[in-house]
């Protein structure tokens, strides 16, 4: 039994495992199937090349912050800051750009406020052991704050060319996320990766067998941050300006989408592919209500149903078993 | 004898210095009066009465949420149903009764319905209570805009705009109701069996439903009475205001989970009271009322109220390792 595993071994378990996994998100995957060929068949435009460079791109920002989320939900923690994350995301880039640091220095400033506000935010939680819910409903107040006094009313600038290479008739933004898809992969690969639904199932058994469950929560909050302000960033690029309130919907679409793609709030339960279909059914939904010429008002209601059903009708099939 | 006795005394006294709620009847005595120190008027009893009639919607809304939080769930849709009772009241205010209690009552069955309703959610179709009640949220969102539209409309209820207004004896009868509620609130929490089934639920739901704590109407109960007490701080603010309009509500979610937590009931449920909610609730208004005194940018007004519950939370609100 102690013989470790060849490599040859190890690849043929890859797989199986990979499989294992999508068990609970294929119904999932079914009804996304459903919706896209729905959206197809409503808007025959999504088979060319623009016409799916503006899917992809209304779906892209969603994507990343159910990313934010689910990686936060996965080692057992929540962020109600989201939104004000990404509405600083877009106020630093709309006003770092134009400006003397230029598009490299504003994507870095960026990056690095992100991983900042999300490694305090997970010090806190982490360190100071406060309950996450309470941290970020009180650093949502804080961050929100700080993207008002940067940019007190919507304005600044992104430069035009960077507009259109992320959100012109481009497919960077589908690019853009099959990279972050990657690096999520390669990310898993590292200690710290491993670390990270050992320390969301059982975070005692895991500090117990030497895993550093601190660092590789606080590295989620970390990595939070960063997807979080980059799809700050990825807005303003699509508006062209900053908005100091814009984000304020995607901390409800984060954990909506995180939940719809089967990531569970105890930690440990869950797969990244499962939160990234959660949101493309959501960006789908609301693209799909449009067309059929839904009020923004009846999206709300259909949207609060469809979110409770989903959720709800897995459950109750387990419970009637 | 009478050492034993002393001591015995002493570690009571102890006990109740040491008590999460006394922490924060504390910090609130410790802000008001360094707080009339600093700012005129701060410490006037017009002003005091005013924070504490605030208080009391968060008061109320932070009732139910207690309820929540100690049987182990959490309930996001408060603000929604605050809303929803403030808009449908004046919508249902008909001329054949004259005292406008018919009204009141038909909005707080209407709030305690859709409370059962998250309490089905999360009791039988086993939905997380945050996402029940985030969706239940959107769902409730969206109707509002619906009956309502974008418009404020203005309530012609005699008993709300009493409840809202007038000062028998002296003090309003926002607070008095609050008080009233109080009452009744920590009766149910630490006297009765009721109360009893919560905690345990709290703490561990599994080990309460092998003693025989019927889960599922439990849950059901909770989840309703905080569709109550957010339809009653609904009717509050309706009076306090005069006008109902989509988002009236909004504030006070945030407003309730904070102040359950200031006031040392853990988020984990199982462990807390509702004596710790009220200073917490006052707390919250005495925060609020100091930023609005430094007349800082909306900006900074939000880093200040951010930082300031963040920094109490250091003081009062850090969960115990559990084991």
């Amino acid at each position: 039994m102690n013989t470790p595993l060849s490599a040859t071994q190890g690849r043929a378990l890859y797989w199986p495992i990979q499989m294992r996994r999508n068990v609970g998100v294929r119904s999932l995957f079914a009804v996304v199937l459903v919706f896209l060929v729905a959206y197809g068949l409503l808007f025959p435009g999504l088979f060319t090349a623009s016409g799916f460079a503006k899917f992809t791109q209304s779906w892209f920002p969603l994507a990343l912050v159910a990313m934010a989320q689910a990686i936060l939900m996965l080692t057992g923690g929540i962020s109600l800051a989201i939104g004000a994350t990404v509405s600083l995301g877009a106020v630093i880039a709309a006003t770092t750009m134009a400006g003397p640091l230029g598009v490299a220095g504003g994507c870095v400033a960026v990056a690095l406020t992100g991983l900042g506000i999300g490694a305090a935010t997970g010090f806190i939680v982490v360190r100071l052991r406060l309950p996450a819910i309470v941290v970020t409903l009180a650093g949502s107040f804080i961050i929100g704050g700080a993207a008002l006094l940067i940019l007190p009313r919507p304005g600044g600038a992104v430069p035009a060319w960077l507009s259109d290479l992320l959100a012109g008739n481009t497919p960077a933004a589908f690019v853009l996320l099959v990279l972050i898809v990657a690096l999520w992969k390669l990310y898993l690969a590292t200690p710290l990766g491993l670390s990270l639904y050992a320390a969301g199932e059982n975070p005692v058994g895991a500090y117990r067998s030497g895993v550093p469950v601190d660092g590789a929560r606080i590295a989620a909050y970390a990595i939070s941050g960063l997807l979080s302000t980059g799809a700050g960033l990825f807005v303003a690029a699509q508006t062209g300006s900053g908005d100091p309130v814009i984000g304020a919907a995607f901390t409800l679409n984060s954990i909506a989408a995180a939940v719809l793609g089967g990531i569970g709030f105890l930690g440990g339960q869950g797969t990244m592919r499962g939160a990234l279909a959660g949101s493309l059914l959501l960006s789908l939904m609301i693209s799909v209500m449009f067309f059929l010429g839904f009020t923004p008002v009846a999206q709300y209601v259909a949207q609060g149903l469809i979110i409770i059903g989903a959720v709800a009708i897995p459950q109750f099939r387990k419970v009637q078993q | 004898m009478t050492a034993w006795k002393e001591s015995a005394g002493g570690e009571r006294a102890l006990t109740i210095l040491r008590s999460r709620p006394f922490l924060t009847v504390a910090i609130v005595a410790a802000v008001w009066i360094v707080a009339s120190f600093v700012s005129r008027g701060f410490g006037a009893y017009g002003h005091l009465r005013y924070l504490v009639e605030l208080g009391a919607v968060i008061g109320l809304v932070a009732a139910g949420q207690t309820f929540v939080v100690i049987a182990g769930g959490i309930d996001l849709s408060v603000a929604a149903i605050v809303t929803v009772s403030a808009v449908s009241l004046p919508l249902l205010s008909w001329q054949a009764d004259p005292t406008g209690i018919t009204a009141i009552l038909a909005v707080l069955v209407l709030t305690t319905a859709i409370g059962l309703v998250n309490g089905l959610g999360v009791a039988l179709l086993r939905v997380h209570p945050m996402i029940m009640t985030l969706a239940m949220a959107t769902f409730l969102q969206g109707l509002l805009i619906i009956i309502a539209g974008g418009s404020a409309v203005t309530a012609e209820n005699p008993l709300v705009h009493w409840l809202g207004n007038a000062r028998p004896v002296g003090i309003p009868a926002g607070v008095l109701l609050w008080v009233a509620v109080s009452v009744i609130v920590l009766t149910m929490m630490h006297a009765t069996s009721f109360g009893a089934r919560i905690f345990a639920m709290g703490a561990n739901p599994l080990a309460a439903s092998l003693s025989g704590v019927p889960v599922a109407s439990t849950t059901l109960a909770v989840y309703g009475i905080s569709g109550s007490c957010s339809g009653l701080a609904g009717v509050l603010v309706l009076g306090m205001n005069g006008q109902g309009y989509v988002g009236i509500g909004d504030p006070y979610l945030l407003a309730s989970i904070a102040a359950v937590v200031l006031g040392g009931t853990s988020i984990l449920g199982g462990l807390g009271t509702y004596a710790g909610t009220i200073p917490g609730a006052i707390l919250l208004v005495t925060i609020t009322a100091l930023i609005t005194v430094v007349n800082a940018s909306p900006g900074w007004r939000s880093i200040l109220f951010g930082s300031l519950i963040l920094g109490l939370l250091l003081l009062s609100g850090r969960e115990q390792a559990r084991r």
